[in-house]
């Protein structure tokens, strides 16, 4: 896969809430909190990063078993390219809410991941995502790091991104005058002065390759004033061939994945106390390998979280089996958790707001249950 | 008069062309035949790339990995030396510089807006090494050819073609109760259908979820489709034609949408075809395409008002292109005083060129490459252009193409770049000669004075910077 399909995208608090009494709160002497979204789109399989010990998985996937994988629990192993994680697991720095997933069961990856990200139930429901209304409920406002503006982030304020250019650009002179003799759309018209107020910084060109974007998503994340909720975006979970077990494509994926944890957890340094990680997806994926030696579209899955923030190395679930019986409609691992819990409660954890708050402002309301104390420190 | 029609359905009006007296007329008139590609230096056919293609996985897998296995500065050295001779990293590029001058300097701009909207309602996306061997070929070969036939046509093409069934999986669909899915199943394997292709030509390509079918229609045109898979071969790897294997195929009667389909005469291939025939005039799927349509060229949410002539027109004719393509020229027209649409960042950028004459693409010659080392920078313009601007034909990350509508192509890094690109072309080598700013406003805009005017504030202010005048209409062009 190509470096310009992964793109992360940062938040910042925003200079126009100086005054807001959320930002004077941290101000006198709160750290400032980070959430970073990862996004795995193609339908990470959860059996494949975080491996269950049950023999009906051997006998599901003969020729896709993931062999020399990382201890974790009595019950659970890991994918071995997850070594970056691993190491956090040891350090109590990282966790796994497993048998999850959002409120999605129709197997399509356009509907799932418009789902996923806009965390309502019907398909193409929303314009908004759940992350930008989070930060809305949060009176917080953000940047966008990424030349796509993603609809995870879309519905707080205005859209806001940044994205390292390759070319020039014009001098300030210029956009100014552009800006002020525009004026006949109101949307670009806002771009415009959105441009306009832009600082310095936002101008340089730099490199945009996942390593050094990674870094420098960390060094930004890491500051003071500076962003507090990034989205990476990682592409390619759908493996319908050749998935492999310990070497094949998936694993490649998530080696992707440890590779930006494993970037961003060095380059953050102290923040990462400081600091979530939480991966995002749009479904598992079935129990039974194909005939391709891949796996199709499923339902339940994992949410690998790393971070300071994270409460304590446990594979959080409410494990539901892989028997027959056990399994959604006989064929993928059942979501016994609603991810969006998790989401919600990452949430509260990050942006110091109340988790109801949270559930009203971004996701609609809906029963969603406080995990904040059993997943966070808080 | 509306000025913004030549911009909404094609490009623009160059420094070259005049107005035509029966705007309508001269839309409709574009789209009875296919133009040429206007591409004079060597091209590659479809079936060349895909032996390319072929050569160069097998070279990597099966020559390279084992005979470097212990090197790995030398297997990435031989990687590359092979990328360079087959052109990996050369071809997407070439075929951006030929899409961009067809568009550009076609006898039917019309038909080229057409072919850009095709190519991405069919999309390929980025997988494997088909945005450099396969997604140009693809729009050239299989779209455009069958852009004046029906859409049934023009689906059963895309289905078939190697770029699709590669795409979307379904060489790897095996009927559990096929031939090969018994030699699997004996040998302990699992044998089981993809179902990602079937999805997509209900969901993406013909009748949308709108129509209503369920999981069981999904699974019933997999088993309908399993067997239609490319070849693999050792000495070309899976870049092989696609044929129909009847050992993959799940034998049997299937019920899509409540209607059965079954074998006609010695083989069942006729089954997909058939399937094919009925969605591709189901109500759903008229719909679905006047309404996208619609949407690319009249505004973001059209309205019943505007489908429902270019719907009736697709049903009546059984979804004949040229009848729904005309149609549409006239909805469009009617609609355009009152509808603006935003331009995705490549329609903006050909349509600037076209209007200013700025120089773009490179010419044939200086595209012309020796396949022994790493493409110039020239050479590779084209690909790093697109992927600056934010919009990458050949590399959409899913199925479903590149968004459409003013709210997912509008946030302020994307408005920079399309600053970033008026600069770009309104200097150095990309420049315009003997621009006559005034004219080409006066020719495309129906507010040419407010445009006019916003040059004119600015020139007052910095002198006669004549390159820098193109900046300003430029964001006039991003609605049309």
């Amino acid at each position: 896969m190509s470096v310009s399909r992964r793109h992360f995208i940062t938040g910042l608090s925003s200079l126009s809430l100086m005054g807001s009494p959320l930002f004077n709160a941290r101000a006198e002497g709160m750290a400032k909190r980070n959430l970073v979204v990862i996004m795995l789109r193609g339908g990470m399989d959860g059996l494949t990063a975080v491996p269950s010990r049950d023999s009906i998985l051997g006998k599901a996937r003969p020729d896709i078993m993931v062999d020399s994988a990382l201890s974790l629990t009595a019950d659970f192993q890991l994918h071995p390219q997850l070594k970056r994680f691993h190491e956090l697991w040891g350090k109590g720095q990282a966790s796994v809410v497993h048998a999850t997933n959002i409120p999605y069961t129709n197997r399509s990856h356009f509907e799932g991941q418009d789902v996923m990200q806009s965390g309502g139930h019907v398909p193409y429901g929303d314009k908004t995502g759940w992350l930008g209304r989070g930060l809305k409920a949060a009176q917080l406002e953000g940047v966008a790091l990424s030349l796509p503006m993603p609809l995870l982030l879309r519905g707080g304020t205005t859209p806001d991104n940044f994205y390292p250019a390759q070319f020039q650009m014009p001098r300030d002179l210029i956009i100014d005058k552009v800006a002020s003799s525009y004026h006949d759309d109101h949307d670009i018209k806002e771009m415009m002065d959105k441009i306009r107020a832009r600082p310095r910084s936002m101008s340089f060109y730099t490199s945009s390759n996942v390593d050094d974007l990674a870094r420098q998503a960390a060094d930004q994340l890491a500051r003071d004033e500076g962003p507090r909720v990034a989205v990476f975006d990682i592409g390619g979970f759908d493996t319908h061939a050749a998935q492999g077990g310990s070497d094949g494509e998936h694993g490649e994926k998530l080696r992707e994945y440890d590779r930006v944890l494993n970037r961003l957890t060095r380059g953050l340094g102290g923040a990462l106390d400081n600091t979530l990680i939480v991966t995002l997806t749009e479904f598992g994926r079935k129990l039974h390998q194909n005939g391709g030696y891949g796996t199709e579209h499923g339902y339940g899955t994992a949410i690998l979280m790393a971070g300071g923030l994270v409460k304590q190395s446990q594979i959080f679930a409410d494990w539901p089996g892989l028997s027959r019986k056990n399994l959604y409609e006989g064929q993928d691992l059942m979501a016994t958790i609603d991810a969006r819990s998790v989401y919600c409660s990452a949430m509260a954890a990050c942006f110091d707001t109340d988790f109801e708050a949270l559930r009203r402002g971004a996701f609609y309301g809906d029963p969603l249950v406080d995990l904040t104390d059993r997943l966070f420190k808080v | 008069m509306t000025k913004r029609y030549f911009r909404k359905v094609a490009f623009g009006l160059g420094p070259h062309q005049t107005p035509p007296s029966d705007p309508v007329k001269w839309a409709q008139s574009q789209l009875d035949e296919v133009p040429d590609i206007t591409w004079d230096g060597p091209l590659l056919t479809g079936d060349e790339y895909l032996e390319k293609y072929g050569e160069f996985v097998h070279t990597r897998r099966e020559i390279l990995r084992p005979k470097y296995r212990n090197d790995r500065q030398a297997y990435e050295d031989a990687k590359e030396k092979l990328a360079f001779r087959l052109g990996e990293k050369y071809y997407e590029s070439l075929e951006l510089a030929v899409r961009h001058h067809t568009a550009l300097n076609s006898k039917a701009p019309v038909f080229e807006r057409l072919w850009l909207f095709w190519c991405n309602h069919f999309a390929i996306t980025d997988k494997d090494f088909m945005p450099q061997f396969v997604t140009g070929p693809y729009h050239r070969e299989i779209i455009r050819k069958h852009m004046t036939g029906s859409f049934q046509e023009l689906t059963q093409a895309v289905t078939l073609s190697w770029a699709m069934i590669h795409n979307l999986d379904n060489s790897e669909s095996v009927g559990p109760n096929s031939q090969r899915g018994k030699w699997r199943r004996e040998k302990g394997k699992p044998a089981s259908v993809n179902e990602n292709h079937a999805r997509e030509l209900l969901e993406l390509h013909t009748i949308s979820p709108e129509a209503g079918y369920s999981q069981k229609d999904v699974i019933a045109l997999s088993y309908i489709m399993a067997g239609w898979r490319h070849e693999w071969t050792k000495k070309r790897q899976e870049c092989n034609p696609v044929k129909f294997d009847q050992k993959a195929h799940e034998p049997g009667n299937h019920e899509v949408l409540g209607k059965r389909y079954k074998q006609r005469g010695i083989t069942p291939k006729n089954k997909l075809i058939d399937v094919i025939a009925d969605l591709a005039v189901h109500p759903a799927c008229a719909q679905f395409i006047a309404k996208k349509l619609c949407r690319h060229f009249i505004c973001d949410e059209p309205t019943e008002e505007m489908i429902a002539p270019i719907r009736d027109v697709f049903e009546k004719t059984g979804g004949d292109l040229p009848s729904v393509h005309k149609m549409l020229m006239k909805v469009v027209w009617d609609h355009a005083p009152d509808n603006q649409k935003f331009h995705n960042p490549e329609v903006w950028l050909l349509q600037m060129v076209n209007m200013t004459g700025a120089t773009w693409p490179p010419s044939p010659d200086m595209m012309a490459y020796d396949f022994d080392d790493y493409p110039s920078r020239m050479l590779r313009a084209p690909q790093k252009y697109m992927r600056e601007i934010g919009h990458e034909p050949y590399r959409p990350d899913q199925p479903n193409g590149w968004p459409d509508t003013k709210l997912e192509w509008l946030s302020p890094e994307l408005l920079i770049r399309r600053l970033t690109f008026a600069k770009r072309f309104s200097e150095g080598v990309h420049q315009p000669q003997d621009l006559d700013h005034q004219r080409m406003i006066a020719k495309n805009f129906d507010n040419a004075e407010e445009v006019q005017a916003s040059i004119a504030d600015v020139r007052m202010r910095r002198g006669e910077d004549v390159p820098m005048q193109i900046i300003f209409p430029s964001v006039w062009m991003l609605l049309a």
